[in-house]
């Protein structure tokens, strides 16, 4: 018999990276309005072009309402009372990392992000986001060789205007949601990737979101451009200090894939989730969406989703490319008072596209995980398929799983499928680890990684063994 | 406004029954479904006003039994013109239900409705009079198959209502057959209360004329241990909804749905179902298969909700589609919302066109393509006709299908 208390007991675990960095920054004052974007704008020192489409967004933002329908319970956010813009202060400009405030480095040391040239992890380029501002990027010199564009959003409105004009909004436009048009608005930083034609990207870039003051947002934003024939692989991590206030984060991640190329987006998500009472935590609204506008091109999506108090996300493919491929592997995980809501779509609209979408969904405690999805084919998408696969494993009888899978299809020359199932940890598998001689608490946590094994299969290499590692932290933990 | 004075203006306050009473008035703040609740969205809005643009009908014009002719084996029953009904045999009763227990029950069920959830009750209750509502208690077994039916008149917007109790320990085969004129709409509500123990076969067969609409709603309460088999098919509507909401009031009771839809033409067909278990060891298997032609559009919305108490719930379902045009489309959405822990819950959803490997052997055979798509259909069909009770001997739904296409 399983003892409900051991399980609880082992998906408790206190949350590791819940520290604040003491630094100086620079903060603007709370509220927004346009002269708080203008001013954003101006210390950005931004051209016209951003100036305009953050007014315009602005303008949008304030026509609409906060959508209610995903019936998530969280308390009313007051925009005016968010700080839009916050930066560790530094010196001006930044030749080399040995310039970054050394508080700043250990602060991502401390995460497990070494930035210094002796540390910084091989293979990896990252970019380092600090609240408003990005402050480091790694491997800049050797990815450029290969032509590779790797920067902060910042810099790249800077270097790299035209194809910030020619690409930004331009597969998540500013009225495209409440939370997609707060971003365009107000949005502070963030990573700008270009991969030129024909060009294999020669290491794995990465972005490192930390919040570290528990007044202000982050809106941070990502642009992926993959050239023809060109490939790469993308990976961003999250955490933020814990407070008993509710932080609000609204990103927009943008990829665009050309003829033949590819983009594989993983996520590693584990902000502070608040405590069992439910006090504090971010409040995760992000909208993340790739346009697959070339032929054969191919955006992959996965994700493992630990923290957040509130998570709104659905990563979306637009498969406009004939026989074009989106793919989305997902794991969340709930606990306490978390709640969920992730999903994706699939927007089939050119011909023999494919689509392959596999979720896991792990509710633990008084927590609430929905699946929430939509496949359509459309008119055009002759010969085209999709596979969706949700699973769901309940912890304890108060944690809730939903699953609101939603498929539409005007083309008869296409097929769907689409099978959901929920279960728990079963007894007898649990009997059995334990008799052959395995812990409990090892017996759980195999069972929960061998049920997400589908996803992380599909991480890459350095982000599996971290999400392996992150999956066991949280269930992990002191098991009487 | 306009529906409550489309049934307001030949009468005034006095006239209308308590229970209409009751459903205007919660249709008064909001006449019409919110037309951007998931419920609503999908649904044609100009198919919709077309239904609520006839006048409304209250007698009924003589109405011609369909074939087959009656035999003598079944009882039929005619909402609107039986209202006299005392059957007392050796084995099984079937009795009209009192005014009283009529009223009571109606009252209950009305407390509970949502404006937005339960609109196609709310417009039946409050335009359907007295004569067509037909209340029975059916008790005993061996019963005859019972077959029941509702129409509406050429031009005319008719509102029936039936509700039965099935007594302990009650097995019974019931066939409810809903058929629309030309340009009319038929307004059913049905109700069903299983009592435990109780066995009910149930088949809804609605098909319509050129132009004729159907708000078609069944909302069936389960006790402890009852067992509610339900095979539907409705084709042939220009617009028609079928809503159906189960509830197993204890748990430990059996439903089985086949369901079927067929669009053609610019028809709108849809499906909701409901289904929640308020008990421990519930069962659910459930499938319901759409086919959508020409520039038609077919929908399926599922939801099962499992809460805390419902532990050891077996919950399937699964929606299976076929989209054999160009123009026409299919959205489906099957839904499950879990909180207990100990439960077995799937479900699974496929749209596709036949299959083009069977169609293929089949023509190797010699088999001409017509006939191939025949056959792949009819066993498409069979699987839910033959669900279906009474149907199978006396209604060759297959032939008539096949035919049509």
């Amino acid at each position: 018999m399983v003892n409900e208390n051991l399980v609880k007991d082992v998906v408790k675990e206190p949350y590791k990276y819940g520290f604040v960095t003491d630094i100086e920054t620079e903060k603007i004052e709370k509220g927004l309005n346009e002269d708080i974007i203008k001013l954003i704008s101006h210390k950005k020192e931004e051209p016209k072009f951003l100036l305009d489409f953050r007014l315009k967004a602005f303008k949008k933002w304030q026509k609409m309402k906060e959508p209610d329908w995903a019936a998530l319970g969280y308390k009313k956010i007051d925009y005016q009372d968010i700080i839009y813009y916050s930066a560790p202060k530094q010196k001006e400009k930044i030749s080399s990392l040995d310039e970054v405030d050394p508080k700043l480095l250990e602060t991502f040391d401390k995460l497990g992000i070494p930035l210094t040239e002796q540390k910084k992890l091989t293979n990896v380029a990252v970019d380092a986001v600090f609240d408003s501002v990005s402050i480091a990027t790694t491997f800049r010199e050797e990815l450029a060789e290969h032509g590779v564009i790797f920067c902060s959003i910042s810099e790249a409105v800077k270097n790299y205007g035209d194809l910030i004009e020619k690409y930004l909004g331009t597969v998540v436009p500013a009225s495209d949601n409440y939370f997609a048009a707060l971003n365009s608005a107000v949005f502070s930083d963030g990573s700008f990737v270009y991969i030129p034609k024909g060009v294999t990207c020669p290491m794995d870039l990465s972005s490192y979101f930390r919040i570290n003051s528990g007044d202000s947002g982050q809106f941070e934003r990502t642009l992926i451009i993959a050239e023809e024939s060109s490939s790469v692989s993308y990976l961003e991590g999250c955490t933020a200090p814990m407070f008993d206030t509710n932080t609000l984060h609204a990103a927009v991640v943008e990829l665009i894939a050309l003829d033949d190329a590819s983009i594989k987006y993983s996520t590693v998500q584990n902000w502070y989730a608040g405590d069992e009472e439910g006090i504090g935590g971010i409040f995760n609204f992000v909208t993340k969406r790739g346009k697959c506008l070339g032929k054969r091109s191919k955006i992959s999506w996965s994700q493992v989703e630990t923290g957040s108090a509130i998570t709104w996300k659905y990563p979306s493919c637009l498969l406009l490319g004939e026989e074009s491929v989106g793919e989305f592997y997902s794991v969340a995980l709930t606990n306490n008072l978390q709640q969920a809501d992730t999903g994706t779509k699939m927007i089939h609209i050119g011909p023999k596209t494919k689509s392959t979408i596999v979720s896991k969904g792990i509710s633990a405690g008084n927590s609430k995980n929905s699946y929430r999805g939509l496949v359509k084919m459309g008119t055009k998408a002759t010969g085209s398929r999709n596979y969706s696969q949700c699973d769901s494993m309940l912890i304890g009888d108060q944690a809730s799983a939903n699953t609101f899978p939603y498929i539409k299809s005007q083309q008869p020359n296409s097929e769907i499928e689409h099978e959901a199932s929920t279960c728990r940890i079963s007894e007898d598998q649990l009997f059995y680890l334990q008799s052959r001689g395995i812990e409990f608490e090892e017996a759980v946590s195999m069972m929960v990684s061998g049920f997400c094994r589908d996803v992380f299969n599909q991480l890459p290499m350095e982000f599996a063994a971290e999400a392996d590692k992150l999956l066991a932290l949280k269930l992990e933990g002191s098991v009487g | 406004m306009e529906i409550i004075e489309k049934i307001k203006p030949n009468k005034s306050d006095d006239n209308l029954t308590e229970i209409q009473k009751i459903c205007l008035q919660k249709l008064q703040s909001s006449p019409l479904p919110n037309p951007k609740s998931e419920l609503w969205r999908l649904s044609n809005k100009s198919k919709l006003s077309t239904f609520l643009g006839y006048s409304v009908n209250e007698k009924d014009s003589k109405f011609d039994l369909p074939y087959p002719k009656n035999s003598q084996s079944t009882i039929r029953l005619i909402i609107g013109e039986n209202c006299q009904i005392k059957l007392i045999e050796k084995n099984y009763s079937i009795q009209q239900l009192s005014e009283d227990e009529l009223q009571k029950y109606i009252k209950e069920q009305v407390s509970l409705f949502k404006q937005n959830e339960n609109w196609s009750d709310l417009l039946n209750l409050s335009l359907s009079c007295k004569n067509n509502i037909l209340g029975l208690k059916i008790n005993g077994s061996k019963i005859p198959p019972i077959e029941i039916f509702s129409h509406a008149s050429s031009n005319t917007l008719n509102a029936k209502t039936l509700v039965i109790f099935f007594e302990k320990n009650c097995d019974v085969d019931l066939l409810q057959v809903n058929l629309g004129k030309e340009n009319s709409s038929l307004s059913q509500s049905t109700f069903f209360f299983l009592k435990e123990n109780s066995s009910v076969n149930h088949g809804v067969v609605s098909y319509g004329e050129n132009r004729s609409n159907l708000l078609n709603s069944l909302n069936v309460i389960q006790q402890k241990n009852s067992a509610y088999n339900l095979g539907s098919l409705h084709f042939k509507f220009n617009y028609a909804r079928f809503e159906i909401s189960i509830k197993q009031s204890a748990g430990n009771a059996k439903t089985n749905i086949k369901g079927m839809q067929i669009t053609k033409k610019d028809e709108q067909i849809s499906t909701y179902t409901k289904i929640e278990f308020n008990g421990p060891n519930g069962f659910l298997d459930q499938i319901n298969k759409s086919l959508a032609d020409d520039k038609s559009h077919a929908i399926f919305e599922g939801s099962i909700i499992v809460p805390k108490i419902a532990q050891r719930t077996d919950a399937s379902q699964l929606s299976r589609n076929l989209l054999l045009s160009n123009l026409a489309q299919i959205d489906t959405k099957p839904q499950l919302e879990i909180i207990a822990d100990d439960v077995k819950c799937k479900h699974g959803a496929t749209i596709s066109q036949l299959n083009e490997e069977e169609l293929f052997y089949m023509r190797t055979r010699g088999i001409t393509l017509t006939e191939a798509s025949k056959l792949q259909l009819s066993s498409y069909f069979q699987e839910i006709i033959s669900f279906i009770p009474i149907s199978k001997d006396k209604w060759d739904l297959l032939d008539k299908l096949l035919n049509e296409n």
